[in-house]
């Protein structure tokens, strides 16, 4: 690789290109860290939650 | 969801109702216009040498039609009505979100007289002229501002993953559409792009394959991960997967663009990068499927009997065939094959038929019964007709495209012993003509479930009308 060569765009490319992976990196251990298991499934039922009537105001 | 149960919520979903009839009225004259182009290329006496009907200027029509009329209503509904659901709030500004749903009809107004005049930018998915993508822009971020802002004033902690998706998809499509309908204008109805040559190229790919990415599979992801889990009745299989599915789409897909670009001017590397990512997003693609099937643990025995549960599970099983279709058509060996061929018109609908449609009509269904306070759809019934006829539509003309693709790419490439090409490009033409007639014929199946589709909706909305209304006149004497 020639290092001299590379223009402010390229580092630019190079910057985002290792934010990106060290972040997907940082979602995967933070995702599959046993500790965090159960804070996340904890979720899981929340769309199953808000079985309330639908209230807009009308009469019925 | 604490207050969800303990303090009824009044809701703002008349313009969700609205967003969702209007998606289904667009979802018929969106594939209607497709069946029209599509019988066009079969037979094009269908020109009937008028250039307001030709091929070149209703091909944009449908494609918006059915991308950004049908899509983005549906897109606009469900997220109107999963952020107020989730978040146990109403909206944070009603009148903003009518702002938003007659504002993004004007927009579908305004492309249905200006690209038949044949006012078109050229870019491909970005067609509008510059007024009209001014507007869409301020529309766009009413509709943004309305959905982050009903987020930040949710009851709820924690903030539920399909509203992540919208999110993401919010500010996502702002920035690329945005970037990619940069312009110089030289009068009201024509502009030219401020990029040029191979950068143009790029950055309308770049928006392309992320109009894709962001609003054809990550708001209908959102979309999934609300639908499935209720219409099921079930709790999302994993939702550390969800997340997961959501970060990797959003650090992944912004690089894939390139791969639309194999063999042209753009430097190799970033076609060969594009490659690469696209098939890195096999995994997060699949896992989402699987965790959107797998949702269904225990409760495969209703799909025989819910109808709406299975357009939200074929969808699923076509999202995860486009997602691996996809990557493989961008590896190089294959792309020489398969681009600038019908392959790459099967690809797309295979992943818009089958994906989006499907995934949009369970949703549209399922919030019909909800936003009209019905237990049943006016016909059950019709329900399965349509599921059958979506599917064995997008079957037909997805399978008409493979073969009519794979042998444009294999006519054009065969040369003869002397070195010198074995077809000329009019055989080629010629022999794409059943397959052309075969597509027609596939779009129109789907088409007449559409119209099934509205006429359920419509008969639907009527009868629970009418019964509210009988019901409120003994409350009122």
């Amino acid at each position: 690789m020639d290092v001299e060569a590379m223009t402010t765009n390229d580092w630019l490319g190079v910057f985002f290109a290792l934010v990106a992976a060290i972040g997907m990196v940082a979602v995967y251990v933070m995702v599959f860290r046993p500790s965090n298991k159960e804070k996340f499934e904890a979720q899981r039922s929340m769309a199953l939650d808000d079985e309330d009537p639908m209230n807009m105001g009308e009469k019925r | 969801m604490e207050a969800t149960q303990a303090t009824p919520v009044k809701y703002d979903m008349k313009v969700v109702r609205w967003f969702t009839i209007m998606a289904a009225v667009y979802a018929v004259v969106g594939t209607l216009i497709g069946v029209y182009v599509a019988s066009e290329l079969a037979w094009p006496f269908l020109n009937f040498d008028t250039e307001y009907i030709t091929f070149g200027r209703l091909r944009p029509l449908h494609t918006n039609a059915v991308i950004f009329a049908f899509g983005g209503c549906v897109l606009m509904g469900t997220g109107f009505y999963m952020v107020q659901r989730t978040g146990a709030t109403k909206l944070w500004s009603n009148g903003l979100a009518w702002f938003t749903f007659w504002g993004w009809n004007l927009i579908i107004v305004l492309a249905v007289v200006t690209l038949p005049l044949g006012m078109t930018t050229g870019k491909e998915y970005a067609e509008l002229e510059w007024p009209i993508d001014i507007l869409i822009a301020v529309v766009w971020l009413a509709f943004g501002l309305n959905h982050i802002m009903t987020v930040a004033i949710r009851k709820t902690s924690h903030i539920y993953v399909s509203n992540w998706f919208t999110m993401g998809m919010i500010v996502m499509i702002t920035y690329l559409h945005v970037v990619n309908s940069m312009a110089i204008p030289v009068s009201l109805t024509n502009s030219f792009s401020i990029y040029s040559g191979v950068q143009d190229a790029m950055i309308q790919w770049w928006w392309g394959h992320n109009a894709v990415g962001f609003y054809l599979t990550g708001g209908f992801l959102g979309i999934m991960y609300y639908f499935v889990p209720k219409q099921a009745g079930r709790p999302v299989f994993s939702y550390r997967l969800s997340v997961l599915h959501f970060w990797a789409l959003t650090f992944g897909y912004v690089w894939l663009g390139a791969h639309h670009l194999q063999y042209t001017a753009l430097p190799d590397w970033t076609g060969s990068l594009g490659a690469a990512i696209s098939l890195a997003m096999i995994i997060p693609s699949w896992g989402g499927a699987m965790n959107g099937m797998m949702t269904l643990s225990g409760a495969w025995d209703r799909l025989r009997t819910d109808y709406i549960l299975r357009f939200l599970v074929v969808s699923l099983a076509f999202y995860a065939m486009s997602t691996f279709e996809g990557p493989v058509m961008s590896i190089k060996t294959v792309n020489a094959l398969s681009h600038y061929t019908d392959w790459t018109v099967g690809h797309v609908h295979s992943g818009a038929l089958g994906w989006m449609a499907m995934v949009a009509f369970g949703a549209m269904y399922h919030m019909i019964k909800k936003l009209y306070g019905v237990e049943k759809m006016y016909s059950e019934g019709l329900v399965n007709v349509h599921f059958w006829l979506a599917t064995i539509g997008t079957v037909v003309y997805v399978v008409a495209m493979w073969v009519s693709g794979i042998m444009q790419g294999l006519m054009w490439r065969d040369y003869d012993e002397y070195g010198t090409l074995t077809y000329t490009f009019v055989e080629s033409v010629a022999a794409m003509h059943p397959y052309y007639a075969m597509r027609a014929v596939g779009g129109a199946i789907f088409n007449l479930g559409a119209w099934i589709a509205l006429y359920n909706i419509v008969m639907t909305v009527r009868t629970a009308n009418a019964v509210r209304g009988a019901n409120a006149v003994p409350a009122n004497a």
